[in-house]
């Protein structure tokens, strides 16, 4: 595992052991707690003191312990498919698993209720299975979709969101919210306060814009100031807890480091002769795979979705604060997988991280890449598709590495060069 | 004089290009509100994929993880296999279906040289609520809004109305076809295309009729229910019942699916909830109503055997499938799944169904 630079990483990281050891006692109390998708609204359940964990989260921890072949056979013999959506069925596996004591974490507490979006076609049928288990809800919202959208998305959606998402999405989901809202009241006896939720919100949104501001001073320093695996926990663990006082503050110290980084003139490469950029989940399994190019190439992988997007895809400026959070959540994975929201915004990062190559994930799913490489290779920069999928280790060949080396030096090094 | 079989399979087989008078409405996916673009003046065509298609253009756009009848969708629209298409409308029936509109979507945007037709997503959701039914009302107005500007038609109530009846007189008459088919007077393969011929709804209607007056074989063989991926095409029926099979029933909306569920009452209202509530289909429904489904229409149709078939890229039957098998267990049919099974093909050679 790569060594961390950053004491912000490190304290997210022991922080979050923390949190999840006094989660795991309120569960076993007899406590609410919830498992929300990673693109679904959190910030309900925080200002009404209901603990949740992210399910995509767990599926990242699982899969760092090298865990997630244990768990997809425990799916497969359960009669559930091992090969598609693993990344979000990761965590359901956890109630079929025999020896939950060997789990990480000492294991993922039984949730009493459920939170995701309809994406996709299997996605749903994974939340129908945790609903169909005693003492589980599944809370199901929609995912719609829009028939026309101005590409720039990342300018308006702090303010004019009504704007960029579209009214009947924000309606619809604005009234899901509502009801949630209703739900959690009966069903978990919690109160909900329209001030604590406009507290989390700001809070929120405090924490986005340090988000913006790293990201801002990551993409005009070169040599980069710190590795993806830093960053990635030090944005991340706090993303989870946003709407916390906590996880603003772990966003302003994670600033305050990388600005004394820069300021001090620390590279994470002193020899840095390519900067990278990573589309896609995080490589959970092997996140060693991206310094080993810094020590071998020179090259830094200086971006990935996770600081970018909690950067500019989470700030919402609103009056109405369900339609506010609606803003958030009703066309969050259009962000990061529709044409051409995603693949603009992936040119304007790459240019304003002045990257010189993009390593683009693709997972065998119905997402695609074909409309992001091509809008990056029509801006002059070289892509190489790597296919795997970001938490099942049967699907990375063994010669990626090497695949993705030679890629390097013949279209990225070379070109530099010359 | 062609028996109405031997017709309605000859539409069925020879879908396209379409040769009409008036404008032609592609559409994706089975949630596109045909009754609209008929009172609309159009006629709606459903497009299939063609097995055995390099769908190496549609992989292009759409990536490896798209089921291939999307694909070739897709590479079918590109080579201009589906003739004149005036517009597209494309539903949200499943995932494929809308990623193909978002690449067409993109592909008119930036190659235009292309040719594409002006595209309408139609996203229809399916969550059995309240705040779902009033999204869907909105979407449904402006399809209405969109069909009266691509025709020059203004959709009154009254074609609306003219229009749901004759959609849901064919309903009753492929409800009519299934019954055919159980009594093993059709094979599963011939119910297809009874159900998938190309036609103006009111010619479609007459011939359907017409085919129920007829004289027509009874067929022998196992009685299998497909569950699973949709077929819009006969190729894996074909396969299936050479073997000694007849398909009696399926699930899937290029069959029985179809005629679930009425309009009923002619009215747009009636028209924005039958949508909403028909399925269930595999990639919409819930695990649990799939289930009750499957179970009940198997019976029905006297199935010794329920095969969920599943496409590679389907994700949506292999999470069902479990709960299928149970709900199956108290009538006594057995059920078996081909998984990750390529497009147009079933391999046969570790489970004999036959």
């Amino acid at each position: 595992m790569a060594e961390k630079l950053l004491a912000s990483a490190t304290e997210a990281t022991r922080y979050q052991r923390e949190w999840f050891r006094d989660l795991r006692k309120s569960a076993a109390a007899g406590g609410p707690l919830a498992l929300v998708n990673a693109d679904a609204p959190q910030e309900i359940f925080r200002a009404m003191g209901i603990p949740y964990v992210v399910n995509q989260w767990w599926a990242s921890v699982v899969a760092a312990k090298q865990r997630a072949p244990h768990h997809l056979d425990l799916l497969r013999e359960q009669g559930y498919p091992d090969h598609t959506e693993q990344y979000s069925s990761i965590s359901l596996a956890s109630l079929f698993d025999p020896d939950p004591h060997l789990a990480p974490w000492g294991g993922l507490p039984r949730p009493t209720i459920v939170l995701a979006e309809t994406v996709g076609d299997g996605g749903r049928k994974i939340f129908d299975v945790w609903g169909s288990q005693p003492g589980i809800t599944y809370y199901a919202l929609e995912s719609a979709a829009e028939n026309t959208v101005p590409v720039n998305w990342w300018d308006l959606m702090p303010h004019d969101w009504e704007k960029a998402v579209g009214k009947a999405r924000l309606d619809l989901m604005e009234a899901e919210l509502c009801n949630l809202v209703r739900f959690l009241e009966t069903t978990t006896g919690q109160v909900f306060s329209e001030r604590a939720l406009r507290r989390v919100l700001d809070l929120v949104n405090e924490q986005a814009e340090w988000n913006r501001r790293t990201r801002d001073l990551i993409a005009r320093t070169t040599p980069s100031p710190l590795a993806v695996t830093d960053s990635i926990p030090s944005v991340m663990i706090p993303q989870w807890h946003r709407g916390t006082e906590w996880a603003r503050d772990a966003a302003q110290r994670f600033y305050e480091e990388v600005e004394a980084r820069v300021r001090s003139g620390a590279a994470v490469c002193e020899g840095e002769r390519a900067r990278l950029m990573w589309i896609g989940r995080g490589l959970w399994y092997d996140m060693d795979f991206y310094r080993r190019f810094e020590e071998r190439h020179g090259a830094v992988f200086v971006w990935s979705m996770y600081l970018a997007i909690a950067a500019d895809g989470y700030p919402r400026y609103g009056d109405n604060p369900l339609r506010t959070i609606a803003a958030r959540f009703a066309a969050f994975n259009d962000q990061l997988y529709t044409p051409p929201w995603s693949s603009e915004w992936y040119v304007k990062e790459a240019r304003l991280h002045g990257v010189d190559g993009v390593v683009h994930l693709v997972s065998d799913d119905a997402r695609g890449s074909y409309f992001t490489n091509r809008a990056l290779r029509a801006a002059g920069i070289p892509v190489y598709e790597l296919h795997a999928d970001n938490v099942d280790t049967r699907s990375l060949r063994d010669s990626t590495e090497r695949d993705v080396e030679e890629w390097l030096e013949r279209e990225v090094l070379a070109r530099r060069a010359g | 004089m062609r028996s109405p079989l031997r017709r309605l399979v000859d539409h069925y087989e020879r879908r396209y290009p379409v040769d009409v008078d008036g404008p032609v409405i592609g559409c994706v996916g089975q949630d596109v509100p045909v009754e609209l673009v008929t009172a609309a003046g159009a006629l709606p065509v459903r497009l299939a994929g063609r097995p055995g298609l390099d769908v190496a253009e549609g992989e292009k756009y759409l990536g490896r993880g798209v089921d291939p009848a999307t694909l070739s969708v897709l590479t079918r629209l590109l080579n201009g296999e589906y003739g004149r298409l005036d517009r597209l409308l494309v539903s949200r029936d499943c995932e494929g279906s809308l990623r193909l509109f978002y690449a067409v979507r993109e592909l008119r945007r930036l190659e235009p040289g292309l040719g594409l037709p002006e595209t309408h997503l139609v996203d229809v959701l399916h969550l059995p609520h309240w705040t779902t039914a009033r999204y869907n009302q909105v979407r449904f107005a402006e399809l209405v809004a969109v069909l009266e500007r691509w025709t020059g038609t203004r959709l009154t109530a009254p074609k609306i109305a003219s229009a749901i009846m004759l959609h849901d007189a064919r309903r009753d008459l492929w409800r009519a076809v299934s019954a055919l088919r159980r009594d093993l007077r059709l094979t599963g393969a011939q119910a297809l295309a009874a159900f998938g011929a190309v036609l103006p709804v009111a010619e479609h209607n007459r011939l359907l009729r017409e085919l129920l007056k007829s004289d027509l074989d009874v067929h022998r063989g196992r009685r299998v229910f497909f569950t699973g991926s949709s077929h819009d095409n006969p190729n894996v029926y074909w396969l299936l019942e050479e073997m000694g099979s007849v398909v009696v029933g399926e699930d899937h909306d290029w069959g029985d699916l179809l005629a679930t569920r009425l309009v009923g009452e002619p009215t747009l209202a009636a028209l924005v909830e039958r949508y909403q509530y028909n399925g269930p289909t595999a990639a919409r429904a819930s695990i649990a109503a799939r289930a009750a489904h499957t179970a009940q229409a198997a019976a029905e149709s006297g199935a010794e055997l329920v095969v969920s078939y599943v496409r590679r890229n389907d994700d949506a039957p292999p999470w069902d499938f479990p709960a299928q098998r149970e709900a199956l267990r108290p009538h006594g049919i057995p059920a078996v799944l081909f998984d990750r099974q390529e497009y147009g093909l079933i391999d046969l050679s570790e489970v004999f169904v036959g």
